[in-house]
């Protein structure tokens, strides 16, 4: 384990990108699909900005570096730079996926960004997903319905199986990104899906014993063709989630225990 | 009760009335449906393709679904019965499956643009399943109606004059294909949409999956179009002699010994 | 001109500001939330490791008590907190984890029977008891004395933000997002609320409210090299400061993480150490234990971050291109720990580095992480200052961090402070005295001047560049105001800050537009940052004397005789510093009288009244030997009523079973 130190690792390149070491760094294109509502007399274009790659360089690098040096109204949004916060989802090379976690030399020398679509666009990459979750949020009473609503909170917690609580956890790490309803087919032609994101919510709530709703009330909100029923099984939600959710098994989930009240 | 919900919906309540069920069942007809025909597919290209045996085999399949062998005499029929059932099923099914069509041109053009932005291998087989689907309803019409409506002309000799003299060759070429494919692509979706075969990991599954589908429309394929050949080459053998029923060798010699 | 009204103006949606949203709507008052972005992707979700409270569940956290939680916090801040709000955070802070619970929180559970954790570099068997089984599960932080460290695996901060945030959609409070504060309303000492941006639109919009919450978290991107968001720039300290009238306390009080991945400073999670990670020098030696034979790795972050930097700069760091470092080894924890306990950790080697933490060791230097200072209150979350100004969270300077928080006590402290400031909050707007009366000439005054600001950058003849000074501003924080702080090296920072502030008012911006302008909102916010940086660095060039995370290598020790005071910064008008004043710590009413932290240096001055205060609380202990430990806190420095009513009372635990005769606690 000793020889650790002697192995050559690649390191991330810190703050707004640059020189990074000797050898010869690629020249990138980058193609930005750019269009800004608040002008519409602009249409959409693409514009290509050339920038010099750096050792591990990621997106967030390459495009603090383009706004700085090249173009100051190009709009991104980056919040954790971590991968972490779902802030900075985008359509990079036809996929939706977080910018700050890919490093350019997993693209070729020439790329396309784009913002996600099915989202409202407030300029160039940056799109409004919040807005649309807190609406999805509102939709399906996406927080938990507390059986007691005021607990003593002076005594002892209720306890809960360890199992289950990292079951409820794992589909709680969605971060909200978007990446999942943007690859939906289904939801890019209907409006109204509530895209996966909202069923793996549903799918949460449902796992956790502390909610007071049962499947009736989960049916309200998602037993049409907006809901679950809407979902064709295209599972480009599954393979684009940055989080690897457990989309698929947690729809067909949601969906059998949805049809079977139809018989009930 | 059905008319307060009418009701409610005509003075634009219907959002704060109890949801309907229908949704729930209507889903799952649509996938009922659909397996009942793959499986129904399965089986009847399990038994036109007999001919690949021998005209006797394709002969005695045929004769046992008219029931000869339990009443000793064909009932045709019978198989307008089948048909029908058939017909019924895919009438609820292709009703139910159109509601996820683009219902205008600018959902097509949206979904065609995502499926060609993502290049992603379940979106595009949605798509094609879906046009595979659109198809159907044109081409698999006049197979099905000619056997409600003809159930007695099948037969080795009668099938090859028709697939041959009668031009269902074309026909068969594009039914062929519409259905493996749709089929195919259906069985392998009915599989992830319900998660029939969770295992404890999903990804290596859904791979599995998704092998065995190719692998079973590959094989479809290939025994479609064998049995279609040979329909054509008995076409074309017999096309002099149109129209003449197929009698097997056994009862041509036996019956000509009684009658005489 | 458009004025929106509401009770509650609440600026930030990440824990702190959540939380108190949701207290003062639950007592029927108004709320708005702005944020900068949606509310789930504040800062807050970055919080890895976990969150503090004594609840004592575990077997290495039997025996834990508020007691042992408030030595501890205080013993971190160096004697820097008010040790009454550490009293009123440590009895919250459980009824804060039971209450996150309640709300649908997945907190890790306990798990009865024997399991294998690593504590020291050894793999050692803890057997949990079966009562505990599906209890909250704590585990080891450092600067901690018992496990104590509530957690949802390794997604914390990300589990609590979601649920915070599902439950104030809940109590359908409105969150206004992309929205900036850029200005407080304020006259004649009271506070009316803000003038607010909207980032997508460019348009001013005035918010007015009975009572303004500033909850707008830390400042870490003053510095490069941060493990904070690119949000944390410190716009609502910075929003206090330009009142002219509300103070920020303590803001040298910089903390540094010593693992941040090198040289992005992406941080990884303390519970690396905490869960018997090791940090390695260039010979892969593990060198912690030849400084901090007690604690070693889990020392206090600040201990644990300058023996980093004095071992790198004994030359021992490992050598790259970006410069030296310190490895972090958490290999011996095994696969299967790493990939389900450490999973985000797992996946930040994997997507920025193309490491495998399973395998390889991770580069790790101590980076900017915490605020400790911010707008200074007192225990109601009011600043003393300006009446109806409310703060809370890490933006705040409740002060229970003093000169280094422990990890693991920031969230904690977020939701803890939003309990209790959303109910004195909802208590300020209850008073009728309290009713918004300014004339709405007022309000249009102030967005006029806000507006003359922000035209004057687009269309002003300017020639700074916006970024090009914010990167200075970074490297100098980074490289002269960091762990070692030098009075020259001060000295050329404050001096270079401040040329930098004047340049800043000739900023000249090369894109126009008013609306979404990303070079704009550069502009504006680094104005503001300026000031902020400048209260960090002036006050630790001022303050000659070490205390916690501030460390001056010319004044290595704590100087309790001349330091043991709060410092506390106001901004004139056109000036180029802050104003400084100091506020004492009152060394009679302590609890815990100042001395030896239990690790790091031993040497430090202590304070005249400290001996006669130890003695007394020696004496009392003696007296009420017998006593319960209630008693004993009770005598030494009551508190209670201090708290919210609802939040008074004892917490249960396991080997303190809260029994039906003492229903009402205390
Ligand atoms: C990488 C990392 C890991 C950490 N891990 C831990 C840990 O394990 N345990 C622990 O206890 N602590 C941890 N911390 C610290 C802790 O996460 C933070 O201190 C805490 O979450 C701050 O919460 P907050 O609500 O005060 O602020 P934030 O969560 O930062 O929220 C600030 C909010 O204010 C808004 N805002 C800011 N300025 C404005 C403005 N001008 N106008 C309008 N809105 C504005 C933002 O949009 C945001 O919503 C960690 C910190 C970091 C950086
Ligand atoms: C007129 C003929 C048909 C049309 C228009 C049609 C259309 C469709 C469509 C659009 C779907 C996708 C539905 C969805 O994504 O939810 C579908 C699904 C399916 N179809 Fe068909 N189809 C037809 C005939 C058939 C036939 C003959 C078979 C048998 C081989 C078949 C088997 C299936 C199966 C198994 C599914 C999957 C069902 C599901 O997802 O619930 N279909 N069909
Ligand atoms: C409902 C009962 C059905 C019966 C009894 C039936 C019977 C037959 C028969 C006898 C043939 C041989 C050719 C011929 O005689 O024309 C045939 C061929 C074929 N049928 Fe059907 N069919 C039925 C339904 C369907 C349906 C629903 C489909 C697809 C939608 C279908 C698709 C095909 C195809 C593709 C061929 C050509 C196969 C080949 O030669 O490889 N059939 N069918
Ligand atoms: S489910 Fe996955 S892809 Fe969808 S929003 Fe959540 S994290 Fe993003
Ligand atoms: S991509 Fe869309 S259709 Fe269903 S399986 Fe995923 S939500
Ligand atoms: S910026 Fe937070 S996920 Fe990319």
């Amino acid at each position: 384990m000793s020889d650790a130190n002697s192995k050559i690792i690649p390191i991330a390149k810190a703050g707004n990108g640059g020189d990074g070491g000797s050898a010869a760094h690629r020249q990138l294109k980058i193609s930005v699909l750019r269009y800004n509502p608040q002008e519409p007399s602009q249409p959409p274009r693409m514009q290509t900005y050339p920038l010099e790659e750096a050792d591990g360089m990621t997106l967030f690098i390459a495009l603090n570096e383009i706004r700085e040096k090249q173009d100051p109204s190009l709009q991104f949004d980056f919040v954790c730079r971590a991968g972490i916060c779902g802030s900075c989802a985008m359509v990079i090379n036809g996929r939706p996926t977080l910018a700050c976690r890919t490093l350019t030399k997993s693209l070729g020398a020439e790329f396309t960004l784009a913002p996600l679509p099915f989202f409202e666009l407030i300029g160039d990459l940056s799109v409004n997903t919040g807005k649309w979750m807190r609406g999805m949020s509102e939709r399906l009473g996406g927080w938990l319905h507390m059986k007691e609503p005021n607990p003593d909170l002076r005594r002892a917690e209720q306890k809960m199986d360890p199992d289950l609580a990292d079951k409820i956890y794992e589909l709680d790490r969605c971060v909200e990104c978007g990446c999942c309803v943007a690859a939906c087919g289904t939801a890019r032609m209907r409006k109204d899906f509530v895209g996966a994101v909202g069923l793996n919510r549903v799918a949460r709530f449902r796992l956790d014993p502390r909610d007071a709703r049962t499947d009736d009330d989960y049916y309200e909100v998602i037993g049409d063709d907006d809901g679950v029923f809407g979902c064709m099984s295209l599972l480009a939600c599954h393979d684009v989630c940055p989080k690897d959710l457990p989309l698929a098994t947690q729809i067909a989930f949601v969906r059998r225990k949805m049809v079977s009240l139809g018989w009930s | 009760m059905e008319s307060s919900n009418q009701l409610i919906a005509g003075i634009g309540l219907a959002g704060t009335a109890r949801k309907s069920r229908w949704p729930a069942r209507l889903d799952f007809i649509q996938s009922g449906t659909g397996l009942v025909l793959a499986l129904f597919m399965w089986g009847h290209m399990f038994f036109v393709s007999t001919i690949l045996i021998s005209n006797d085999a394709m002969w005695t399949i045929t004769k046992f679904f008219e029931g000869y062998f339990f009443f000793g005499k064909s009932y045709p029929i019978m198989v307008s019965f089948v048909v029908a059932t058939v017909i019924t099923l895919l009438v609820v099914h292709a009703f139910l499956a159109v509601r996820k069509f683009p219902i205008n041109y600018r959902q097509f053009t949206t979904f065609h643009g995502h499926m060609k932005m993502m290049r992603h291998e379940d979106t595009t087989l949605w798509f094609w399943q879906a046009l595979t689907g659109f198809a159907l309803f044109f081409v698999a019409a006049p197979h099905v109606y000619i056997m409600l409506t003809h159930p007695e002309l099948i037969g080795p000799f009668e099938s090859g004059d028709r697939v041959w003299t009668g031009h269902y060759w074309p026909l068969y070429i594009l039914l062929l294909l519409a259905v493996e494919l749709h089929g195919g692509i259906g069985l392998y979706r009915l599989a992830v949409k319900w998660d029939w075969f969770a295992g404890p990991d999903p990804a290596a599954t859904r791979k599995r999956l998704k092998t065995l589908k190719w692998a079973l429309t590959v094989f479809f394929l290939a025994l479609g179009f064998a049995t279609l050949a040979a329909y054509v080459k008995i076409g074309i053998a017999h096309a002099p002699d149109y129209g003449k029923p197929y009698v097997p060798a056994a009862l041509q010699a036996a019956p000509q010994g009684v009658n005489k | 001109m458009k004025i929106i009204y509401t009770d509650v103006l609440v600026i930030g949606g990440g824990l702190a500001g959540l939380r108190v949203a949701i207290g003062a709507k639950r007592r029927g008052h108004d709320v708005v939330i702005l944020s900068l972005v949606p509310p789930k992707r504040s800062h807050s979700a970055a919080a890895q490791g976990g969150m503090q409270a004594s609840l004592a569940n575990v077997i290495k956290g039997q025996g834990d008590t508020e007691d042992i939680h408030f030595e501890d916090t205080v013993r971190g801040s160096d004697w820097g907190a008010d040790q009454k709000v550490v009293r009123m955070f440590v009895n919250t802070a459980p009824k804060a984890v039971r209450e996150l619970a309640a709300w649908g929180l997945p907190w890790s559970r306990v798990r009865r029977g024997d399991r294998t954790v690593i504590i020291n570099g050894q793999k050692v068997t803890i057997t949990e008891r079966d009562e505990a089984h599906g209890l909250v599960a704590q585990r080891d932080f450092g600067g901690t004395k018992k496990w104590r460290t509530c957690y949802v695996s390794d997604g914390t901060g990300h589990a609590m933000l979601q649920t915070v945030s599902d439950q104030a959609i809940g109590a359908q409070i409105p969150v206004h997002e992309r929205t900036e504060a850029i200005a407080l309303i304020h006259d004649a000492g009271r506070c009316y609320g803000a003038i607010v941006r909207n980032l997508i639109t460019g348009e001013l919009v005035a918010y007015v409210a009975k009572a303004t919450c500033v909850a707008s978290g830390g400042a870490g991107r003053i510095y490069r090299v941060t493990t904070n968001a690119v949000i944390c720039e410190g716009i609502g300290s910075a929003l206090a400061l330009e009142t002219g009238i509300a103070r920020l306390g303590n803001m040298e009080a910089i903390q540094f993480h010593p693992t941040g991945i090198f040289p992005a400073g992406i941080l990884v999670t303390e519970g690396c150490r905490g869960d018997g990670g090791l940090l390695k020098d260039v010979d892969g030696h593990r060198f912690m234990p030849d400084y901090e034979p007690e604690k070693k790795e889990l020392a206090s972050r600040d201990v644990v971050s300058r023996r980093m930097e004095e071992h790198i700069a004994k030359g021992k760091g490992a050598k790259s291109r970006f410069g030296d470092h310190i490895w972090l080894d958490i290999t011996l924890l095994g696969e299967q720990h790493i990939r389900h306990n450490l999973r985000e950790v797992f996946e930040i080697c994997h997507y920025f580095m193309g490491v495998d933490p399973t395998k390889d060791w991770i580069p790790v230097r101590p980076a900017q992480h915490y605020t400790m200072g911010g707008v200074r209150t007192n225990h109601t979350g009011e600043s003393p200052d300006l009446k109806g100004l409310f703060a809370a969270g890490e933006a705040a300077c409740w002060d229970m961090h003093g000169f280094n928080r422990l990890g693991g006590n920031s969230v904690a402290e977020t939701v803890v402070a939003g309990m209790i400031v959303g109910e004195f909050i909802a208590d300020y707007c209850d008073r009728l005295d309290n009713e918004v009366d300014i004339p709405t000439s007022l309000v249009h005054d102030f967005l006029k001047r806000e507006q003359g600001k922000l035209d004057t950058l687009v269309d002003g003849r300017g020639t700074e560049d916006a970024s090009a000074i914010k990167a200075e501003m970074q490297d100098l924080m980074t490289a002269k105001v960091g762990i070692f702080r030098r009075g020259e090296d001060l000295q050329a920072a404050v001096d270079e800050l401040q040329r930098l502030l004047v340049r800043s008012r000739n900023i000249g911006l090369r894109e126009k537009a008013r609306g979404a302008n990303p070079e704009l909102v550069t502009a504006y916010r680094v104005q503001k940052m300026l000031k902020v940086a400048l209260c960090v660095a002036y006050g630790a060039l001022v303050r000659t004397e070490s205390r916690g995370a501030h460390f001056r290598q010319d004044f290595p020790r704590r100087n309790d005789a001349e330091w043991l005071k709060r410092t506390l910064a106001s901004w004139k008008g056109e000036e180029t510093l802050p104003s400084l004043a100091w506020e004492a710590l009152d060394v009679g009413t302590m609890e815990l009288p100042p001395g030896w932290r239990g690790y790091g240096a031993k040497d430090y001055v202590d304070h005249p009244d400290t001996p006669g205060r130890a003695a007394d609380v020696d004496a009392v202990k003696a007296k009420m030997a017998d006593a319960s430990r209630f008693d004993v806190q009770e005598a030494l420095m009551p508190y209670d009523e201090l708290l919210p009513e609802p939040l008074r009372g004892r917490n249960e635990r396991i080997d303190e079973p809260m029994d039906k005769t003492c229903e009402s606690g205390k």
